[in-house]
């Protein structure tokens, strides 16, 4: 194949190096997200993860290496302007802005001087498609439950009408019913053509989600492949996920 | 807006109009003072209290406007209908170049804004020359447009009335905006705001110079009111006590610095007539605000309102 004919990859990470203070925390990772797709970065914790998010964000910009979204370069730009060119953040431990009523929170993307991002995401869309947050549009965003507070923060970042949403850990701290009800989200945003760069250490939910896997281990990518073939590798599972499995 | 709120805004404005009527020449000019020292208040509470931005400098934009109108009328003969004008525009441009200050943030902000605020009381007080020195620029005259010029305190009073009622309004609008939205989401947390595409840097530049304007308008208000300005109108103590004014009426709202204004200027005319140590006795206010009443007055207001509430209920 040549490589004009090549798929354009959505987000095209290539050999990134970050530092968080002093620590080396990505040491070279490289990873390739096509569009309307959901890629899963699985590890235990302290391996990288938050990191990986926060430099695809520009939050903590790497030192080497290059990330391209669309063809265009990101790397060096700031995260206002990475938010503006369609790449939404819904951070660990979902913060949202607990000081402002869940309709502020949702109209926060398309306010002020951000530019907003026209798509089919409205608030009348993402009401319809969370019902739950329609009745409490009022409500502090401190009065709301983990769940509730999931759906915010999933439906403010679709407000922008961003091409990627990066998640990080979302099913953390959730109830285990919750967490199925956030991996059907996932799948609802991919169904609308959204690509979703997922961060978790939930094994099961990354499994039963991804198209494609990568393992974390010590800031570099230990395995990448589909779920099947995650499934199949039963050293990754059992050295760098502490997965242990029956049947393995 | 409910029944009640209605009522008393009714009862607060029939009793604004009446006060000259009322209390005399005493307590319309403290009242004047109040809603001037409250609008400058209400000037740096924008950033205090929506953008979490503590700025000391803004006696600087309400001295700068202020000696502008004074010397342009009083030297130069300017009508009010320019000198004014031109009073705001260059409080506005000095928050505008003084708006640098926002790279910072938290105490490096605070000190930013206290050294800025120094160097304008400092060319007050040495370039005397141009400023007068300590005794200022003195015999402002009352505003006139055309035919229309005020000419006692207490017509001024109702001038002073319009304009705070019309400024409270515009920053209603103004909070209420999106615009003011993205400003409690930056106090909130910055770096989230950048996440979701917000220039804060330029948000809150934007909103320093939003807001010395407004100070630029209150130190046109205090020249006319006070017939002369001197250095003391920059100088830091007017910074502070605006913020606190801000702080003891309640952060984030728009009637709360008004109030504590009313409560930092009625505290010192009134235990100054008996006490030497006014200061400390404010000192002692500000602290117990603080500690036991951080919403200020509105906020014990509220809780009042809510525990009334939950005894009906």
């Amino acid at each position: 194949m040549s490589i004009s004919a090549m798929p354009e990859s959505l987000l095209s990470v290539r050999g990134i190096h970050t530092y968080y203070g002093d620590s080396y925390v990505l040491q070279g990772l490289s990873l390739e997200q096509p569009e309307g797709s959901i890629v899963a970065i699985l590890g235990r914790n302290g391996m990288g993860k938050t990191t990986f998010i926060r430099s695809v964000a520009g939050l903590t910009p790497p030192r080497q290496g290059e990330i391209r979204f669309k063809g265009a370069q990101l790397s060096g730009r700031a995260p206002y302007a990475i938010a503006q060119a369609g790449i939404a953040l819904v951070p660990q431990g979902r913060r949202i802005f607990r000081s402002l009523s869940v309709r502020e929170n949702l109209l926060l993307p398309t306010s002020g001087l951000a530019r907003p991002r026209r798509g089919r995401w409205n608030l009348e869309a993402v009401l319809e498609q969370f019902p739950q947050l329609a009745e409490r549009m009022h409500h502090s965003g401190a009065a709301l439950s983990g769940g509730e507070q999931q759906m915010l923060a999933v439906g403010r970042a679709l407000m922008a009408n961003p091409d990627l949403i990066l998640m990080d850990e979302p099913s953390e701290g959730l109830a285990p019913k919750l967490v199925q009800q956030v991996g059907s989200i996932m799948q609802d945003v991919r169904a609308h053509g959204h690509a979703v760069l997922l961060v978790e250490q939930n094994f099961e939910v990354a499994m039963s989600v991804a198209d494609y896997i990568y393992v974390v281990s010590a800031g570099r990518f230990v395995f990448e492949g589909t779920p099947a073939e995650l499934e199949r590798a039963p050293e990754v599972l059992d050295q760098h996920l502490g997965v242990a499995r029956a049947h393995a | 807006m409910d029944r009640a709120r209605l009522m008393l805004l009714v009862v607060a404005l029939a009793g604004a109009a009446a006060l000259p009527w009322i209390g005399g020449p005493f307590w319309t000019g403290l009242a004047t003072q109040m809603m001037i020292f409250g609008l400058l208040a209400l000037s740096v509470d924008l950033l205090l209290g929506h953008a979490g931005l503590f700025s000391l400098t803004h006696a600087s934009f309400f001295a700068v406007s202020a000696y502008t109108v004074a010397i342009l009328q009083v030297r130069y003969g300017w009508p009010t209908l320019a000198a004014a004008p031109a009073g705001i525009l260059l409080g506005t441009a000095l928050a505008a170049l003084f708006g640098i200050s926002v790279r910072t943030r938290g105490v490096y902000f605070i000190l930013i804004t206290i050294a800025l605020g120094y160097v304008v009381w400092g060319i007050a007080h040495r370039w005397s020359s141009f400023t007068g020195g300590d005794n200022g620029v003195t015999n402002v005259p009352f505003p006139a447009v055309g035919p229309l010029a005020v000419t006692s305190h207490t017509q001024y009073y109702y001038v002073v009335l319009a304009a705070v009622i019309l400024c409270g309004l515009g920053y209603r609008v103004l909070i209420r905006s999106p615009f003011g939205l993205g400003l409690r989401g930056v106090k909130a947390s910055e770096t989230r705001m950048q996440s979701l595409g917000y220039r804060t840097g330029l948000h809150i530049y934007v909103a320093f110079v939003l807001s010395g304007a407004l100070a630029s308008f209150a130190g046109v208000l205090y020249v006319y009111y006070n017939k002369f300005v001197n250095p003391v109108a920059a100088s830091f103590p007017v910074s502070v006590e605006a913020a606190l004014m801000a702080i003891v009426g309640g952060t984030g709202t728009i009637v709360g610095p008004f109030l504590g204004a009313g409560v930092v200027l009625g505290l010192r005319n009134w235990v100054s007539s008996f006490v030497e140590m006014h200061h400390a006795i404010m000192g002692a206010v500000f602290i117990a605000t603080v500690l036991w009443a951080p919403q200020g007055l509105v906020g014990i207001a509220a809780r009042v309102r809510a525990r009334l509430k939950g005894r009906d209920g």
